[in-house]
């Protein structure tokens, strides 16, 4: 970082793709023995950089330096031979391989005799020792590890060809935040070993905790290099977003002081609701117009809680009462037709359709909802699209483009749209703004407060227990599997109270999520 | 200018259209053999359209049924095995019965309503195992390719059943205004599922199945029934090829009719650029590459190619046609020739 | 259900035999199971080939009627699965572990069978090979080899074309499967004795793998292929025959005056289409020849010395009248 040179230096950048230009004179530089985070939106271009310095994607115009040579790389593997390593948002491991197997895949040692696994179980214990995680079991299937393991045995794997430069793109989007104070612990090790690292994340929290230098991207441009203790955060959104940022933090305050009090009949009443193994009987009342958070760490139970209000799982025991009836919810196509509507965390798996367009995926849930000998007209279908890609700001708002070409935010937005035209009275949202820019973030916060609003009932699960206290008017908050405490929100409720709640309840802090 | 060459793109990345540059290839072979192949005669007397095309629409009617059924299934990314195995079933059926009744048309079409319900019924088991017990469509079809075959012998008592009857035979050797009632009758069916499918929401919930079918399930897409109905509908399809390909010579054949013409299928569907993943289908495609086939099977006949080199043949023809729809190896020629260009001015330059 | 009955049957025959040999004590030492005991039951294995047509049906029955339990034998009958080579090599090779005491076999393709017949030999059990030979015909490998004989067969139906066509014409073959050795066999006597006349011309060859429905595709667009200029087909089995001859009423011709169609096998339906002039020429490739075969096991199992090839006579039909005379009678 002081008088060495750049590890690598791009210079005037430029990648255009069809109708787009993705990258536009972009400058970059990376040291050895720094933590330089890459900032942007979704879109503004984090992604394409990275692939145009791995050589995933040819560059048309700019100088890529490697320790001062100039390079151009074919794919990830050669750059990975000239000592740049990828490790990348979802865990690309194999899951039936142990952890030494996932660590030293296509680098095995070898002997005489084919692949010598001592020697090779060997090194990878090395690999690991170095990054402080000597404690893992390197036999144990990789499967039966939490995301978090996982993740650090990704990096291991991408520290066994010894690197000068390690990308690390969006590691900590599914962590919390005790396993991001592991990561970066090894994060820390491996900059003071002189590594060059390139972190890319949407946690503004973890940018200035670890990060030495900031470079933030927009719309594909380059807007600055800065260094992380003379950029406040304040200023780093409004130069991300290219815009004011006081107008999108007044909503949640606004929201909090005006508490909502619920009145009659509860819209969903659930008692010992549960299922054996996921999720502890737990009772809940839901009103038309309120929303609900349900806060707690990674894998205390609040996605499974979720699950079982829209029958995505099926309950084992509990009554269900919706709008006074007694209800059985076994499937989502029921919970559909009953107006709730379930938009999950895993947004890839569970979520999107990466191969529909944004206008199928749109539509998906009503037409389900129809049946398929009841389509929607294709002028229903258009109508549709475009009052959501326009209500929810959808960019690029083109109904007709694969909705995987999208960015995160704005897939989330598309998959909004979906629940929101179903018309539910009931939405559940699992973690809407996980690993999202912050004005898409803005965005969905203010539909959910909209929606509410209307009348609409939330459920509302985030990580980010900040986000939960600004937008719920109860908060549930959970852990293990169960409903821990029931919290009025108000003034004087904030992050720290829930902490303090779950922290109170239990002694355990190691946390066995799954 | 750029507007052309980007039309001309996506036109070539259509893997359909390289199917008709085949037919089209194979076709040019032919006419190369004997320059009269492509011309059609008229028989004023039967008042019937003759001549090779007129053969190769004929062969092609039973492929183009179990490729559409097929296209469907695969579009679920399942895939079914037993399209051949019901064919002959379903041509069991109809010889067994029709040979112990009198030629009626009344019997004719009791046959047929027989042998396709039974078709659709062993589809719909096939559709059972796939979406209520949660088989593998791979394992629960090759049971049923199995068990298929076997039924059919059980059905004739190991015989090739010989039957009579002018209205059933009429389905497959029949004309109408010239043109084969098979064609005819084949197309009607292709057109009808495509507007089933295409009209209404079917293709959509389908392709949502075969591309995410966790995603889909939480969008309310209810798995269980579309899977049903899918192989149903390939087991019906199946039939009806059955029915077509015994009718023609009013002979069932246990060992022989419909065996391995599930790949075929395969191959037709694949050639039409549905993916074997599942996702988006072209029934389009699947047509063409049924005719695709229909004609390849004609052209080795026609050129007289040796029975032994028939399989060699067909094979590269295939893998022909399959190097040039994979995007790669297009770029990879197109590198080539840019890559020469380059030298070449380089050259000129230096 | 009945396979169990059936390995129930073979088990229980099995420790009647032990119990026999044990019986026996040390007396002389003749391992050979043979039959002359009577009472004891002989075990034969048939690795068949299964519904193929109306001929293997009369010829496969025919055997399974002949070695019946009232005549002393055990007959275990395994079809091949879809015709293919691969399970008759497995159940060839279960025979040989069970230890029956012959192995009479069908091949579906004629090659390959060297260690599946060593095995045999190995575990000192007689090979009787039914209709189907194999290639190359190492006669070691086996004790005899029952047929008609493919080659006199086609040879007849040669000889017929020629002096049904003094003239000369064209012809077409309709063949079985490439590489089965039936198929080989058939061609061979065609060609020997067709060769000789020189105004007989062929046309071409090309396989409708035994069906019906492939033959007239095939034929069809041979018709096409050749401005309709062919007199004669050569049709390997019945089945391809009858396929030829709706082609060529689809093509407007009449089957037996414009084109003359020559079979192989003499089942029924055949024969009908010959009495109906639809076919003109019908070589018997006579099934029924359990009989023989049984009094061949019998000397095989007594260890008489056999001849390497046994033929089976056959008739031929060149006439409606000849096919209808023989219809009544005929069995398949």
């Amino acid at each position: 970082m002081t008088g060495a040179p750049p590890i690598v230096e791009m210079t005037g950048i430029s990648i255009s793709f069809p109708g787009v230009k993705a990258l536009d004179a972009v400058d970059f530089r990376l040291f050895p023995g720094e933590v330089h985070t890459l900032m942007g939106e979704n879109g503004a271009g984090k992604s394409t950089l990275i692939k145009a310095l791995t050589g995933v994607y040819k560059i048309d115009e700019g100088q890529i330096l490697v320790a001062g040579v100039e390079r151009r790389f074919g794919g990830t593997a050669d750059a990975q031979a000239a000592g740049i390593a990828t490790v990348y948002q979802e865990v690309n491991l194999c899951a039936n391989l142990s952890i030494g197997e996932n660590v030293m895949l296509g680098h095995e040692v070898r002997g005489p005799f084919g692949i010598n696994w001592k020697a090779t179980h060997r090194a990878a214990a090395g690999v690991l020792a170095t990054l402080g995680l000597e404690q893992l079991d390197l036999r144990r299937p990789l499967a039966t590890l939490s995301l978090a393991i996982q993740q650090l045995v990704a990096i291991s794997r991408a520290m066994v060809t010894e690197p000068k430069v390690l990308i690390l793109d969006e590691p900590t989007s599914s962590l919390d935040a005790n396993e991001v104070a592991n990561l970066f612990t090894v994060i820390r090790k491996l900059r003071d070993q002189g590594v060059a690292i390139l972190f890319v994340t949407h946690f503004l929290d973890q940018v200035y905790a670890i990060s030495d230098r900031i470079t933030v991207l927009r719309n594909g441009g380059f807007v600055g290099e800065y260094p992380t203790r003379e950029l406040d955060r304040t200023t780093l959104i409004s130069k991300m977003i290219g815009k004011d940022f006081a107008t999108l933090r007044s909503l949640g305050s606004e929201r909090q002081t005006h508490h909502y009090e619920p009145r009659g009949e509860p819209l969903l009443k659930a008692e010992d609701l549960g299922r054996k193994g996921s999720s502890e009987p737990t009772d809940l009342e839901l009103h038309q117009g309120e929303v609900l958070g349900l806060a707690g760490l990674l894998g205390s139970g609040r996605t499974e809680l979720a699950r079982l209000l829209y029958g995505a799982d099926r309950p084992d025991s509990g009554t269900v009462w919706l709008r006074g009836k007694k209800t059985d919810i076994h499937n989502p196509t029921a919970a559909l037709s009953h107006r709730i509507a379930f938009s999950s965390e895993n947004r890839r798996d569970e979520g999107i359709i990466r191969d529909l367009t944004v206008r199928e995926n749109l539509v998906l849930a009503v037409q389900a909802k129809r049946g398929w000998f009841r389509p929607l007209s294709r002028k229903e279908q258009d109508a549709l699209t475009r009052k959501y890609l326009a209500e929810l700001n959808v960019r690029p708002a083109d109904p007709e483009r694969p909705i995987k070409f999208l960015s995160g935010g704005n897939q989330q937005k598309v998959l909004l749209g979906r629940w929101l035209a179903t018309e539910p009275d009931l939405l559940i949202l699992d973690e809407p703004t996980r690993g999202i820019d912050v004005g898409a973030k803005a965005e969905i916060q203010a539909a959910v407060a909209a929606l509410a609003a209307k009348g609409v009932a939330v459920v509302f699960i985030s990580s980010e227990l900040e986000e939960v206290v600004r937008l719920s008017d109860r908060i549930i908050v959970m852990k293990d599997h169960r409903k821990l405490a029931e919290l009025e929100n108000g003034p004087h409720v904030t992050a720290e109270t829930i902490v303090a709640v779950i922290a109170d309840e239990g002694d355990d802090e190691e946390g066995d999520s799954e | 200018m750029r507007d052309v060459a980007a039309r001309r793109g996506a036109i070539m990345r259509n893997p359909a259209f390289w199917g008709v540059i085949a037919i089209a290839a194979l076709l040019a072979i032919n006419v190369i053999k004997d320059p009269s192949y492509l011309s059609i005669g008229y028989n004023g007397e039967t008042g019937r359209l003759s001549g090779n095309l007129v053969d190769i629409l004929r062969a092609a009617a039973p492929i183009l049924m179990i490729a559409v059924g097929m296209c469907l299934v695969v579009a679920t990314s399942g895939i079914d095995l037993s399209v051949g195995s019901i064919m002959v079933v379903a041509g069991a059926v109809s010889m067994e019965l029709l040979s112990g009744m009198d030629g009626s048309t009344g019997n004719a079409a009791l046959t047929l309503a027989v042998a396709l319900g039974i078709a659709t019924a062993l589809g719909a088991v096939n559709g059972i195992l796939v979406s209520v017990v949660g088989l593998q469509p791979f394992i629960s079809t090759l049971v049923m390719m199995l068990a298929g075959r076997g039924i059919a012998k059980v059905i004739t008592g190991g015989q090739n059943t010989t039957a009579d009857n002018d209205s059933f035979a009429w389905l497959a050797n029949g004309y109408v205004a010239g043109i084969p009632v098979v064609f005819l009758l084949a197309m009607a069916i292709v057109a009808l599922v495509w507007l089933l499918v295409r009209r209404s929401a079917l293709g959509l919930m389908l392709e949502a199945i075969g591309m995410d079918s966790r995603a889909s399930r939480l969008a309310g897409v209810k798995r269980r029934n579309l899977q049903l109905t899918v192989y149903s509908v390939s087991g019906l399809l199946a039939g009806v090829a059955g029915v077509f390909a015994t009718a023609s010579v009013m002979t069932v054949d246990v060992s022989r009719t419909g065996y391995q013409l599930e790949l075929d299928a395969i191959l037709a569907v694949v050639i039409g650029g549905t993916s074997l993943a599942g996702g988006k289908f072209s029934i389009g495609g699947a047509v063409i590459g049924g005719l695709l086939i229909a004609t390849l099977d004609k052209t080795v006949v026609f050129l007289g190619i040796p029975a032994s080199a028939t399989p060699a043949f067909k094979a590269i023809v295939i893998v022909v046609l399959c190097l040039l729809q994979s995007e790669r190896v297009r770029s990879l020629f197109r590198h080539r020739r840019a890559l020469r260009a380059q030298s070449q001015k380089e050259a000129v330059a230096a | 259900m009945r396979s169990n009955a059936r390995i129930a049957r073979a088990f229980a025959a099995a420790g009647a035999l032990t119990l026999a040999l044990t019986a026996c004590g040390g007396g002389d030492d003749d391992t050979s199971a043979s039959g002359d005991g009577g009472d004891e039951v002989v075990t034969v294995g048939f690795v068949a080939v299964g519904p193929e047509g109306g001929w293997r049906q009369a010829n496969e029955a025919n055997v399974q009627d002949t070695f019946t339990e009232e005549a002393g034998f055990e007959l275990k009958y395994a079809p091949a699965t879809n015709l293919d080579q691969r399970s008759q090599i497995d159940a060839f090779t279960s025979f040989v572990d069970e230890g029956v005491d012959v192995i009479l076999l069908s091949a579906t393709e004629g090659a390959g069978w060297e260690d599946s017949l060593r095995r045999a030999q190995e575990a000192e059990i007689p090979v009787i090979l039914v209709d189907r030979g194999i290639e190359p015909d190492d006669t070691d490998l086996y004790v005899t080899r029952i047929a008609p004989d493919n080659y006199e067969v086609s040879t007849s139906v040669a000889e017929w074309a020629v002096a049904a066509f003094p003239d000369g014409g064209n012809y077409f073959v309709l063949e079985g499967p490439a590489g089965v050795s039936v198929v080989n066999e058939r061609n061979q006597g065609w060609d020997d004795a067709v060769g000789s006349a020189a105004n007989l011309v062929k046309i071409g060859a090309q396989t409708a793998n035994w069906s019906t429905e492939e033959a007239k595709s095939v034929f069809e667009t041979v018709l096409r292929a050749n401005n309709n200029d062919i007199q004669i087909v050569f049709a390997q089995n019945d089945e391809m025959g009858l396929g030829a001859a709706i082609a060529v009423e689809e093509a407007g011709l009449t089957p037996g005056v414009d084109v003359q169609i020559a079979t192989i096998d003499g089942t029924k339906p055949a024969l009908e289409a010959l009495s109906e002039g639809r076919l003109s020429f019908v070589a018997e490739y006579n099934p029924l020849f359990g009989e023989t075969l049984l009094d061949v096991v019998g000397q095989v199992l007594d260890g008489e010395e056999v001849e390497p090839y046994i033929v089976v006579p056959s008739e031929t039909f060149d006439s409606p009248e000849a096919a209808t005379a023989a219809l009544p009678t005929r069995k398949y």
